[in-house]
């Protein structure tokens, strides 16, 4: 592959903060940083604004209060610089292009050269063979979901922002990919950030596990995960990785008792 | 807001079905009908037999083909520059969000100017000349365009912006990689609603004094009491306002790769969050309407005999010393376009929902019934009116039933599409409780048409007042539509200007009130169209 990777940034959030339309605290003023290289990800019930805080990260949302430097700069300069990827849990392809128009896509918008090969390439890795003139209407949940994380590797980016990015997909696919996409961005030292419900994807694909409390959102627990790479199949099955999830579930069960607005109210 | 409803026509079946020789052996059987009804009812006046139509249109073919080119030419003008405004305006309120509710409100206001008082007015403005029926075809078509094109602009998903933005571009990317692109269908649905309304502005256009084109042939046919010509004219006209419906739908086809889109009835173009911005909207759109028209009428140096400003109506309507006969004398026609107006707008309305709701319990009628409806909508209504009138003769029942029939159409499309939107899995989940299909109607269907009904409900209201302001400007005599035609002929233009000014924001008013019962309706049965 080429040697054009952005590298990977660090990202520093100091009293990071989220409240919509003043009265809905999405995020608690968090301090975190997130190292340059490494997979972190996010965990948390539903609707508690990890979304937020990763929308936060790709300059999407303003935050109310703190201050998010990405690499020392402002998430808006990491923008100008098309240094990041984001992949959401609706896969967005633009339904008039094909999978081969919405991956070219991300890199004239990107402002970069076209790559036949490497488009090529990233289709065949995403398993999305003799598919590249396919229009969205003509794939599975699961297939589109791999265009679009194609769709988000395509530019090499430094950072890589994944929002419940296997949301939609089978549990075969799903599988399937938690084994392939990691051994590209751990290749490449990607920064990345995983939003995720599930806690087995979360301790398969990170190296660290940021548990957050329900809505408004805050750490309630930073779990390193010091798995060997690359994780081979089968290590849900081990000892220490029924450890990690255990203490990852823990934390989650801590969360729901604190004093908080019951979920209906959300 | 993505409150635009769509639907898809479906696309014509390649081969020869069984169903399609049905059709054909039932327009066959409808034909033989006609034809054995017009020879029963011969010396009433009433109806032409379909030979009789067809020896018209051969023996007057030279006069037919010479009025239909010069309609043709006007209609296709006035499409091109009304259609062009639409995109411009669009433009004006995507690139400066801010005026969008003036834009939209200010459009709407324009449309609602009744075409039978503005054709008069346009042809003193003009003189004479094609001026006002290329004005009134543009005028007839802006407003369905700008519309669906507003919403298409705005009509992806959150998502596909959110890419575009993470890749650190802005709203030119937007876009051209989205926006342009998402629109197209909703800007091709408003094109092809714009072909038949087009050729409708530019017939009320040639009523107004014009020396040629099928407009012309029409008021002549009417004044003669020539069934024959009537029959035929309005012949022509209908099957020259479906064929444009068609073709423009086949061109679209052919762009989309798809069905051509087939527009409902646009969104409510003002979704107020809170009801106080809504009569700040409507407050700003009153003053700079009328200080437009003051100062259109100052930088043109228009002859203040037959153009009248603001001030000159309402000193009419308030301070001259004959103002209280010139209310007296509105009202009196005002209450009598009500009568008309109100059971035919509400009749349209209960036949296209009824009709609809019937069609959803035997649905195997729908699927034929519904393409036929689509095409009969675009139907201009100065095609039929003449007949109707014939038909119903010049009184009340006539001028009610073509009110409804005008309202009909769009009611019963819209509704029919919005009981089918019902979410299966919820139709599932009654059919697993063994409803039936009356349970099924009532819970679930009706209530997914809703907000299809009310959004047909409000776009009917500037309709039905063409509609009705028409057929007394042609036919009763009676109403604020014959009081204008005959302002205008007596060059009474205080009187005339006041009648525009009261039909436009009467005509406004009804939207926005039906609108904002549809924004109630909608809070609660579709809340994603709102937002």
């Amino acid at each position: 592959m080429a040697p054009d990777v952005t590298p990977p940034p660090e990202i520093i959030c100091s009293g990071l903060a989220k409240t919509f339309d003043g009265r809905t605290e999405a995020v608690r003023p968090t301090d975190v940083t997130f190292h340059a290289g490494q997979t972190t990800a996010l965990v948390g019930p539903s609707g508690c604004g990890k979304s937020t805080l990763l929308r936060m990260v790709a300059g999407l949302e303003a935050p109310t209060a703190g201050q998010l430097l990405i690499g020392g700069m402002p998430p808006a300069e990491t923008l100008q610089n098309a240094a990041l990827s984001i992949a959401f849990q609706d896969p967005s392809l633009l339904p008039w292009r094909t999978v081969r128009g919405n991956i070219a896509l991300a890199l004239s918008l990107a402002r970069r050269p076209v790559d036949d090969a490497e488009i090529d390439q990233l289709i065949s890795l995403v398993g999305l063979d003799g598919f590249a003139e396919a229009r969205p209407a003509e794939l599975s949940g699961g297939m589109r979901q791999r265009a679009a994380m194609a769709r988000a590797l395509v530019t090499r980016p430094g950072l890589l922002l994944l929002d419940e990015p296997f949301g939609a997909v089978d549990e075969l696919t799903r599988h399937q990919l938690a084994q392939d996409l990691p051994r590209i961005w751990e290749a490449r030292g990607t920064t990345t950030l995983l939003v995720t419900h599930s806690v087995t994807e979360a301790v398969l694909l990170s190296d660290r596990v940021i548990v957050l409390s329900p809505r408004p959102a805050e750490i309630i627990a930073d779990i390193a995960i010091p798995l060997d790479r690359p994780r081979e199949s089968g290590i849900e099955r081990s000892p220490d990785f029924g450890d990690l999830t255990d203490s990852v579930y823990a934390a989650l069960s801590r969360g729901m008792t604190l004093d908080r607005p019951p979920l209906a109210a959300q | 807001m993505t409150g635009l409803s769509l639907v898809h026509a479906g696309r014509p079946a390649r081969g020869m079905t069984a169903r399609g020789y049905g059709a054909w052996l039932g327009v066959l059987g409808l034909l033989l009908v006609w034809e054995a009804l017009a020879h029963v009812v011969s010396g009433a006046f009433v109806l032409a037999a379909p030979t009789e139509i067809l020896a018209y249109l051969v023996e007057d073919r030279g006069l037919v083909t010479r009025a239909l080119g010069v309609t043709l030419g006007n209609a296709a003008l006035g499409y091109v520059f009304g259609n062009l405004a639409a995109i411009a305006l669009a433009a004006l309120a995507l690139l400066w969000p801010r005026s969008e509710r003036i834009v939209t409100g200010l459009a709407l206001l324009v449309y609602c100017l009744p075409l039978v008082a503005t054709g008069p007015i346009l042809r003193v403005l003009f003189g004479p000349g094609a001026g006002p029926q290329i004005t009134l075809a543009a005028l007839a078509v802006y407003y369905t365009t700008l519309i669906p094109l507003l919403v298409g602009l705005r009509a992806a998903p959150a998502g596909w912006f959110d890419l575009v933005r993470s890749y650190g571009r802005g709203r030119w990317s937007e876009l051209v990689h989205v926006r342009l692109m998402a629109s197209l269908p909703y800007l091709f649905a408003g094109l092809q609603i714009a072909a038949p309304a087009a050729f409708l502005g530019a017939m009320v256009g040639e009523f107004t004094g014009a020396e040629r084109g099928l407009g012309v042939l029409t008021v002549r046919a009417i004044r003669a009491l020539d069934v024959d010509m009537t029959w035929g004219v309005a012949t022509v006209a209908t099957a020259v306002a479906i064929l444009a419906y068609v073709g423009l739908g086949m061109i679209a086809r052919r762009f989309l790769r798809d069905a051509p889109p087939v527009i409902l009835a646009a969104p409510a173009s003002d979704t107020v969050r809170d009801s106080g911005s809504g009569w700040k909207a409507a407050i700003g759109v009153t003053v700079i309407a009328l200080a437009g028209w003051a100062l259109a009428f100052w930088v043109f140096d228009l002859n203040p005999f037959f153009a009248k400003g603001p001030m000159d109506v309402l000193d009419a309507l308030l301070l001259a010393e004959d103002a209280g006969a010139t209310r007296g004398t509105l009202a009196v026609a005002l209450s009598e376009t009500a009568v008309y107006l109100l059971p035919g707008y509400f009749a349209g309305l209960a036949a296209g929902a009824g009709l609809a709701m019937l069609l959803v319990l035997v649905p195997v009628i729908a699927g034929t019934a519904m393409p036929l409806a689509i095409a009969l909508r675009s139907v201009p209504i100065v095609t039929t009116a003449p007949l109707v009138v014939l038909l119903l003769g010049r009184g009340a029942t006539g001028t009610i039933v073509l009110v409804a029939v005008m309202v009909f159409f769009p009611t019963f499309v819209a509704c029919l599409h919005g009981a089918r939107q019902a979410p299966g899995q919820v139709l599932d989940v009654f059919d697993s409780f063994a409803a039936g299909p009356v349970s099924r109607l009532v819970r679930v269907r009706i209530p997914a048409m809703l907000p299809a009904f009310f959004a047909a409900a409000r776009m009917a209201v500037p309709a039905s007042v063409l509609a009705v302001t028409v057929v007394e400007w042609l036919a009763t005599g009676a109403g604020i539509g014959s009081l204008m035609a005959m302002s205008a002929s007596l060059s009474d233009f205080d009187m005339l200007w006041s009648s525009v000014v009261l039909v436009a924001a009467i005509s406004a008013l009804g939207y926005a009130l039906v609108g904002s019962v549809e924004r109630r309706i909608l809070r609660v049965y579709a809340p994603e169209q709102l937002t």
